[in-house]
């Protein structure tokens, strides 16, 4: 079913792209569209990931076409266009496994020079990963792992969002949101608020969320704030309260805040983020589905890399970055009483490797990872069933990527 | 009554987010890269060389065009003109004294256009530039 729709929407895409009057645009052509007032056009691009990682304690590996992705943009008028993006993970799908989803599909319309709206399913602006994610542009084969975990990238919900920048204040930018809230029902214990998402379909409307940042742009520097809070209890009011939770727009809520910092000069390149998550009712979250939903999660890393190419020549286009970061996250930082510790879900990950782009679009990757956590809780099923675990494990990790 | 609440807090947020659009471009500061409204004419873009000021950069801002081009003065004989769109996916860039950015994807740009940090794979739509005794000529065609 889903390979049908993959095939009606591909092939849906190529022949309106075919058969329209609008242009199709390379890059070349796209740069000199902002001149042609009113023209119809529309844009084709992608990304993608294949990754093979080797587990060194279960002496396994894994490869996988981690996802492969699909962009087809439409501009209606020089005001209005259309963003969209189809995703397949896993390389297929099937009863097995794999996913197909529309990571974006949302209307822009401009508003003027310095603001515009989108509205439809779309990416806010949380944290550094869930919009800028495209394997050229991160170190490691992996996305961060608090970015995956506490912040969980690629977070898409259906809003509508304002976006903008400031003339006044150069360098400042800021978006604010809209969209549908979270279903703490599926809260799955062990994966934080990830299986919360609704991701666009059949999502819950009756319990909302904002979204907020403000970014700055100063000299060689990004800094950012945003945040996130939202009802996670979409549920009518009779079944509310004989699950003892709080429903309407914000009952129930998860509230979400972060920070981060980028500084790129020369060839060398820094990066931190902190995020925590609270989830107040977390108690009463467990009471109505049993799901140790904790109440408050943390995570914080910080990288440096160095294009190792400038030693000998400062001009280089090409990029050979060795780098490393460090991470920690806990997704399990404060439980209520009746939730259940489990200090398996406090971790620590250290990443060294190198990034090599032969050239802009493309990116060959491979890393080290050092996984160290906390004594698992016997009380507890394990994280992942199927795997031994162990407290301090690492992984060689192989991978390829693309953006066009 | 949550009805009510939620409509009420539905409206809130839409007139904040109106405010915010409203005001937040308007906030005072520092104002170190000056905006410049332009009229096209057969083709060229003409801005008073008075336009940088201290600085070396200005934006130059014309209805006819869908982006704005940001002027960066490398000399008094040369300067770049360069469109402020992401040559990624057509976004909005944003410019500081030392490049651009798109706040959307990641990608930046130096003040010659090149790019510094992907997914952007193409440098920025650069414009001939003429530079007169007081004014510079941006050539769109």
């Amino acid at each position: 079913m889903n390979k049908i729709s993959i095939g009606i929407f591909v092939a849906g895409a190529l022949s309106f792209s075919i058969h329209t009057n609008a242009q199709v645009l390379t890059h070349e052509d796209s740069l000199a569209a902002g001149l042609v007032a009113s023209e119809k056009a529309t844009l084709l691009s992608g990304y993608g990931e294949v990754a093979c990682t080797y587990d060194v304690r279960n002496n396994t590996a894994n490869a996988d076409v981690a996802r492969a992705v699909l962009f087809v943009g439409h501009k209606f008028s020089n005001k209005i266009a259309l963003f969209s993006e189809l995703e397949i993970e896993d390389g297929k799908v099937d009863a097995g496994g794999g996913e197909a989803a529309f990571e974006q599909l949302f209307l822009k319309f401009d508003l003027c020079r310095n603001a515009y709206i989108s509205a439809g399913l779309f990416v806010p602006r949380l944290g550094i990963t869930n919009e800028n994610h495209l394997p050229t542009t991160f170190n490691g084969v992996d996305r961060t792992y608090v970015e995956t975990w506490i912040i969980p990238a690629t977070w898409r919900e259906i809003g509508v969002a304002l976006y903008g920048k400031c003339d006044r204040l150069s360098g400042l930018n800021y978006s604010f949101g809209l969209v549908n809230g979270l279903s703490s029902a599926n809260f799955e214990y062990g994966t934080g608020i990830r299986e919360g998402r609704w991701e666009g379909r059949n999502a819950t409307a009756s319990n909302i969320a904002v979204t907020g940042s403000a970014l700055y742009y100063f000299n060689k520097f990004r800094a950012q704030i945003s945040a996130y809070y939202g009802g996670s209890a979409g549920v009518s009011r009779t079944e509310a309260d004989s699950l003892h939770l709080s429903n309407g727009a914000f009952g129930t809520p998860v509230a979400l805040t972060e920070a981060d910092l980028q500084y790129n000069n020369n060839g060398f390149s820094f990066r931190t983020l902190a995020t925590v998550v609270n989830i107040k009712d977390a108690a009463k979250i467990n009471a109505a589905y049993g799901n140790n939903t904790p109440e408050m999660m943390f995570g914080a890393y910080a990288e440096a890399g160095y294009n190792i190419l400038r030693f000998w020549n400062s001009e280089t286009n090409k990029d050979l970055t060795l780098f490393g970061r460090y991470e920690y996250l806990d997704m399990n930082y404060r439980v209520p009483e009746n939730g259940m510790m489990n200090n398996a879900l406090a971790q620590s990950y250290v990443v060294t490797g190198i990034t090599f782009l032969p050239l802009h679009g493309v990116v060959v990757k491979a890393d080290y990872m050092i996984r160290t956590t906390g004594k698992p809780n016997p009380n507890l099923p394990p994280v992942s069933p199927s795997v031994p675990f162990y407290a301090s494990n690492g992984f060689f990790q192989l991978g390829i990527g693309y953006s066009f | 009554m949550e009805r009510r609440k939620f409509l009420k807090l539905s409206c809130s947020m839409c007139v904040a987010a109106a405010g915010a659009g409203i005001l937040l471009p308007s906030l005072s500061g520092c104002s170190p890269i000056p905006v410049i409204k332009a009229s096209v004419s057969d083709n060229t873009l003409t801005v008073p060389l008075t336009s940088f000021k201290d600085g070396k950069l200005a934006i130059v801002r014309s209805m006819k065009l869908d982006s704005d081009i940001l002027l960066v003065k490398k000399s008094d004989s040369e300067v770049n003109a360069l469109l402020m769109k992401c040559t990624h996916q057509d976004n909005p860039l944003t410019a500081t004294a030392t490049g651009l950015n798109c706040p959307t994807h990641g990608s930046s740009f130096d003040l010659d256009g090149n790019v510094t940090h992907d997914p952007a794979t193409r440098p920025l739509k650069k414009y001939t530039t003429e530079v007169t005794a007081t004014a510079v000529i941006i050539h769109l065609a």
